[in-house]
């Protein structure tokens, strides 16, 4: 068993796909908790499409990708926050509408091109495993940044989520708080654009920080367990699609994987959670007296 | 204009009465997932057509049992994480969605066959739409808003006011069930025309689109309609001019249309502004 | 119309003076004014619609004005947030969310303890302090949707409380509260009021703003009437904000609206 789950690292490829998976799961696990307080799951959703047009105007103009996703995704950040605000239009529909028209600018650049199929694959799906050092650098600058503007801003973040009519009365600037956190979100869609794509990546900004709800109503432990989560089902999900590729010929992608191996760690944490609940249902629970 | 010219073609007619037919489907359609909060909803269900489709290819059925399978299948998974109350709607929704697409590019490379044309199902391929392709756009398209015109009243009242509702004895879990399988319908039907993302976009824009217009739901629903038939219409049209993405040039026309809408109605607010700010300076000087 | 008659000692906590607020034909706020000095209570009376919320909202300087005044301690509002406490509604907040009772209170801090730094050791004793003033320290590490709405709207109290405000400003608090949570709500504030605190607190309910308040505003988009709360509310006052059809009970405990 051991050996299944160290087997694959011989290689530097699978090497440095794991470092790469690991940092991520490390960012993506503590922004999930985020995502989670503040209910951005449709925002991330939202932003993996809005980053498209960026990522096929630089692979049209033949300038790097990643810069392309970045512009995008700080652009996006900021029409989101914005057109969330507009009292005319509800947040959801507007995010709707977000998302149908930058994806379809993008697709529009993209069928001036004659051959994207292959670009789009890897494009949707991530291509961990051809990932270089360099590329382990940027995710690491990107991961050590944003980690350090949550823990300056955390007990204001939280207060935002939770209250943000006191927030506001407070004299704090909800916009602004609301604009750092999208643009932290963007951030890691574009980090983890390469190694799960963008469809996959809004399962790392979602499941993990579901996961540590299940297990935790405490934010400090939700932190840990989510990124410990998402470090775990990052890892495994490497093995599972190397040894199902290698040693019996089932073509998996490992992106994919890695979201397979969440959603299982999911549906596992939630079984357990309630069958707990359920074994506690005839005690009674601490503090339910009347004052 | 070039879409004039290719009107003899009867590829291009098929797509223009798909664009039309799906458009003004959508449209009204959108007006109830507006309100009832659903465009992140209907977003996730895009995505989980995906597995649908696919085990739909493998197994050999149609496509369209696939997709509504899959939609089936969405609804109670994210019912039953949002069960937990732990979870609210949105994160029950993201998780169930990631699992979904997991499942489908799991399910597309566990076969060893080619891959399926990805590219197709996100965005559409409404220049290669069949004329039973049609038929069934037209069949679902009149079984839903069948539906939505026979319970109209009564979708109305459990999205305004889903407590009086009950009281009044209405059904509202059934009507939002109902509203799901529509709205799950629709996104299947659109497929073909405009892939999965866009399918959002074609029933968000037009009936906000429609909404800033008058909030009567009815004349809405017609309104949306119109402009979700138009901006099938110029996207089409669009398309053939400068020979862009059909899909993507029909959301981007909704979009345009909507930002028209909006435009306007700001300039009407800001001069109705005005006009208030000097009716009420001319009463000062007049008192 | 008579105010309070008070040496012009200290500068008011609060002075609105011919504020208006809205667009358009139908303004939400005309030509209000009013004072609170230190350890003074006006209560808002008025039915729903007639402006009591979007007045503590232009008092905290979250709508913009159309026409008038407003200062706290001398200032504009937007200057001065951090010495006004506002105490919404408790059931406007999400049960589920992973947050502790202490956390709550201690959330009042924040604006004190600033950026980039954590609460400290003096700041949880100043949340615990407030906790144990409203009857709520023993569940200080329980999660904030497990109390009840009296409990909760307790804790936003406590909140209030901890940031010290000099100011406080209460939306509806007494509403559908339990008779434990009403009581100690009155009593705290009775013990703010005594320290200095201005209070401003808009209420349906006249048992308790006769117990808690010494002036009233009566409203209906403009000031009906306004000073001790004895002259301010009257069975004339409350039908005319009202409408003709509001009942003043022979109590004087509360108002009772009819359609006719």
């Amino acid at each position: 068993m051991v050996r299944l789950l160290l087997d694959p690292f011989g290689d530097a490829y699978m090497r440095r796909a794991l470092v790469e998976i690991l940092v991520l799961s490390g960012l993506a696990g503590v922004v999930s908790v985020y995502v989670l307080l503040r209910r951005l799951a449709f925002v991330g959703d939202a932003l993996t499409h809005t980053i498209f047009p960026g990522i096929a105007i630089a692979f049209v103009v033949g300038q790097s990708l990643f810069v392309g996703a970045l512009l995008a995704g700080l652009a996006s950040a900021v029409l989101l926050t914005v057109a969330t605000r507009i009292r005319r239009i509800d947040h959801d529909a507007a995010l709707g509408v977000l998302v149908g028209a930058f994806f379809s600018l993008g697709v529009v650049v993209v069928s001036t091109q004659s051959s994207y199929t292959s670009d789009l694959t890897a494009l949707l799906f991530g291509r961990i495993l051809t990932v270089d050092t360099a590329e382990i650098i940027e995710t690491t600058a990107i991961a050590v940044a944003v980690l350090i503007v949550l823990t300056l801003v955390h007990k204001e973040v939280v207060l935002r989520s939770f209250d943000p009519i006191a927030a506001e009365a407070m004299g704090y600037r909800v916009f602004l708080l609301d604009l750092l956190v999208n643009a932290v979100v963007a951030l890691v869609v574009v980090a983890g654009v390469r190694a799960v794509g963008t469809v996959l990546v809004i399962a790392l900004l979602v499941v993990p920080g579901a996961i540590a709800r299940l297990v935790s109503e405490r934010i400090g432990p939700m932190l840990v367990a989510s990124v410990a989560a998402a470090g775990l089902c990052g890892y495994l999900g490497l093995v599972a699609s190397y040894e199902a590729s290698l040693n019996h010929g089932v073509r998996l992608g490992s992106g994919s994987t890695v979201v397979v191996a969440l959603t299982i760690a999911f549906i596992l944490t939630g079984g357990a959670a309630a069958l707990l609940r359920r074994r506690g249902a005839g005690t009674a629970a601490p503090g339910s007296a009347v004052p | 204009m070039r879409i004039l010219e290719q009107l003899g073609s009867p590829l291009i007619r098929r797509a223009l009465l798909e664009a039309v037919l799906v458009g003004a489907l959508c449209g009204a359609v959108g007006v109830h997932v507006l309100l009832r909060r659903l465009p992140f909803f209907t977003l996730a269900l895009s995505h989980a057509t995906f597995p649908g489709v696919v085990l739909a290819s493998i197994l050999g059925v149609s496509v369209y049992l696939g997709g509504a399978a899959a939609a089936l299948g969405l609804v109670l998974a994210v019912a039953a994480i949002g069960s937990t109350r732990r979870l609210e709607a949105s994160t029950a929704t993201g998780v169930a969605l990631a699992g979904a697409f997991a499942l489908g590019v799991l399910l597309q490379s566990a076969q060893s066959s080619a891959t399926r044309n990805l590219a197709g199902f996100l965005v559409g391929d409404i220049l290669t739409v069949s004329t039973e392709d049609l038929a069934m756009t037209a069949l679902f398209g009149l079984v839903v808003t069948a539906a939505l015109i026979v319970f109209h009243k009564e979708l109305v009242l459990s999205a305004f006011d889903p407590i009086g509702a009950r009281a009044a004895g209405y059904a509202t879990t059934r009507l939002e069930v109902l509203v799901l399988a529509c709205v799950a319908l629709t996104v299947v039907t659109s497929l073909r025309a405009v892939g999965t993302i866009l399918s959002v976009a074609l029933l968000v824009t037009p009936a906000l689109a429609a909404r800033q217009w008058t909030t009567d739901i009815g004349p809405v629903m017609a309104l949306a309609a119109a402009f979700g038939a138009l901006a099938g219409v110029g996207g089409i049209a669009a398309s053939a001019q400068w020979n862009v993405a059909g899909g993507s040039a029909i959301a981007l026309a909704a979009t345009a249309l909507l930002a028209v809408t909006v435009a306007v109605q700001q300039a009407r607010t800001l001069v109705g502004r005005q006009a208030s700010r000097h009716g009420s300076k001319s009463r000062e000087l007049a008192s | 119309m008579a105010t309070s008659a008070e040496p012009e000692a200290l500068p008011p906590l609060l002075a609105v003076e011919g504020m208006s607020v809205g667009y358009g034909r139908q303004l939400a706020l005309e030509d209000v004014s009013l004072h609170v000095g230190p350890g003074e209570a006006v209560a808002l009376i008025g039915p729903n619609g007639a402006g009591k919320s979007t007045l503590l909202k232009a008092i905290l300087g979250l709508l913009p004005l159309t026409d008038g005044r407003v200062k706290v301690l001398g200032r504009r509002p937007v200057d001065a947030r951090e010495h006004v406490g506002y105490v919404q509604q408790a059931d406007t907040l999400d049960p589920e969310f992973p947050v502790s009772v202490v956390q709550v209170v201690l959330m009042g801090r924040y604006r004190a303890v600033g950026w980039f730094r954590r609460p400290g050791a003096a700041d949880r004793r100043q949340a615990m302090e407030a906790l144990a003033e409203v009857g709520l320290a023993d569940r200080a590490r329980d999660r904030f949707g497990t109390l009840s709405g009296g409990q909760r709207q307790r804790v936003l109290l406590a909140r209030a409380i901890a940031q010290r405000a000099q100011l406080l400003l209460l939306d509806e608090p007494f509403n559908g509260l339990d008779a434990t949570t009403s009581d100690i709500l009155i009593e705290v504030l009775a013990r703010l009021r005594a320290d200095g605190v201005g209070v401003v607190m808009s209420t349906h309910d006249l048992a308790v703003a006769h117990l808690t308040c010494g002036e009233a505003c009566v409203l209906n988009r403009r000031r009906v009437a306004y000073g001790p709360i004895g002259e301010a509310i009257t069975p004339g006052t409350l039908a005319e904000a009202y409408g003709s059809r509001a009942v003043l009970l022979a109590s004087g405990a509360t108002v009772v609206t009819t359609n006719g």
